[in-house]
């Protein structure tokens, strides 16, 4: 697949984690722009800057925590196609992003066959 | 989860040293369990028997089983239900320290009488781990620690062995937990679990063992502790901790949060409530696990 066009943010406050997504999304495609955030605030505030394609957002973080990230995020652009990334024992949050306007989720540890339907199913 | 108890087992009776089972714990991960171990832990042969085909397997080029049937000491049947439970891991943590010459097979053989008897282990298959019989191990485990561990910790600590065993390997045995004040950290994470109950649970190694730990979560090849490493041990306890509150939810109805992971270094800490550290040791060495309660 071709990402050339695509900026993708990954809201993580673990650089592994993040490091895992982005090999996962380069070994489905190429030419991806990645926008990097460890907290919810940076999330809102990157969001704000860079207006990304897709947005990947943990639910635990430090400063704000996702749904936190999702709210402002949707608050500035109703349309921001945001990817809930949860880790077990996040269900009654992960309803909460969801509520707040997140389109979809993935389970961690996330693996390329999850990711392959998410992007195909939220990327134009 | 049985291999993992009867190295603490075995400590225990002091008929082995730390650094003998670390060797044999090391050594279990390139073997496999002999018919002859499982034949002596079910009882269908004794030491001697063992003894007596695995000489004469130095003789005759054929295989255990074969032998021992043929000379009566085993009938069909029960090597068939040796050949399937080949695979069990607490008998290869045995035969490991019989073949590095720690223990004589006849040594083992009443460790493992009386381990099976103390654990209520006796009907079980060496293959067949039940929830149950897994249960009775953690229990019987933590009645070495000082004072009583309430249920929630004992659950919790339940579910460390298993993440362990599954996300980090098997290839460990812990040894019984100490109540603490304080505690010198070397390399340390730490999460904080909040709600009706509140557990703080920290992992504490040296740099060189994290590394290795590192590796093994994140199945990556780490060389020095850099931030992957760091954040690899954070997943991997918040990844368990996240176990815990979902069996948490489904199983008491109660809602636990999980505040983030942190990093500290070279630093001691002090507890508020009661802390237990249980040592786990690996082959790459030992990582402390620290519940507060």
């Amino acid at each position: 697949m071709d990402f050339s066009n695509y900026s993708i943010l990954i809201s993580d406050d673990s650089i592994l984690a993040r490091k895992q997504l982005k090999d996962v999304i380069n070994s489905l495609g190429e030419g991806a722009t990645f926008i990097d955030a460890s907290n919810g605030q940076e999330a809102i505030d990157k969001y704000r800057e860079h207006h990304p394609t897709l947005a990947f957002l943990d639910i635990v973080m430090p400063v704000k925590d996702g749904i936190e990230a999702v709210k402002g995020i949707i608050s500035e652009d109703p349309q921001a196609e945001i990817i809930i990334v949860s880790s077990v024992g996040t269900q009654a949050q992960l309803k909460a992003a969801i509520e707040a306007g997140a389109k979809d989720f993935i389970q961690k540890p996330v693996n390329a066959t999850q990711v392959k339907t998410i992007i195909e199913k939220h990327l134009p | 989860m049985f291999a993992q108890f009867f190295g603490n087992f075995l400590l225990g009776k002091d008929a082995v040293t730390p650094e003998q089972l670390a060797k044999a714990i090391a050594q279990t991960q390139s073997t496999h369990v002999k018919l002859g171990t499982i034949a002596m832990q079910k009882g269908y042969m004794t030491a001697a028997e063992v003894d007596e085909v695995c000489f004469m397997q130095t003789r005759e080029d054929k295989r255990f089983g074969e032998i021992a049937v043929e000379r009566n000491y085993l009938f069909e049947d029960q090597l068939e239900d040796l050949l399937e439970t080949q695979n069990s891991n607490y008998l290869l943590l045995g035969q490991a320290l019989v073949d590095l010459g720690y223990l004589t097979n006849e040594e083992l053989e009443s460790h493992l009488i009386e381990y099976q008897a103390e654990n209520d282990l006796g009907s079980l298959s060496a293959g067949d781990e039940s929830d149950d019989a897994v249960e009775r191990l953690v229990e019987n485990f933590l009645e070495d620690a000082d004072g009583e561990i309430p249920d929630h910790a004992v659950i919790y600590i339940k579910l460390v062995f298993n993440s362990l065993v599954r996300f980090v390997g098997q290839d460990f045995t812990p040894l019984a937990p100490i109540e603490v004040d304080s505690y010198e950290a070397h390399c340390c994470v730490t999460q904080r679990i909040g709600g009706p109950i509140h557990i703080t649970a920290s992992l504490d190694m040296d740099e060189d063992v994290a590394i290795e730990f590192a590796s093994r979560y994140a199945d990556m090849e780490f060389d020095s502790f850099d931030e992957y490493a760091e954040a690899s041990l954070e997943d991997f306890l918040n990844l368990h901790n996240g176990l815990f509150t979902v069996n948490m939810s489904n199983s008491r109805a109660m809602e636990l949060s999980l505040e983030p992971p942190y990093h500290e270094d070279e630093t001691e800490i002090t507890f508020r409530g009661k802390c237990y550290v249980i040592p786990v040791i690996y082959p790459f060495g030992t990582v402390y696990v620290l519940v507060e309660i």
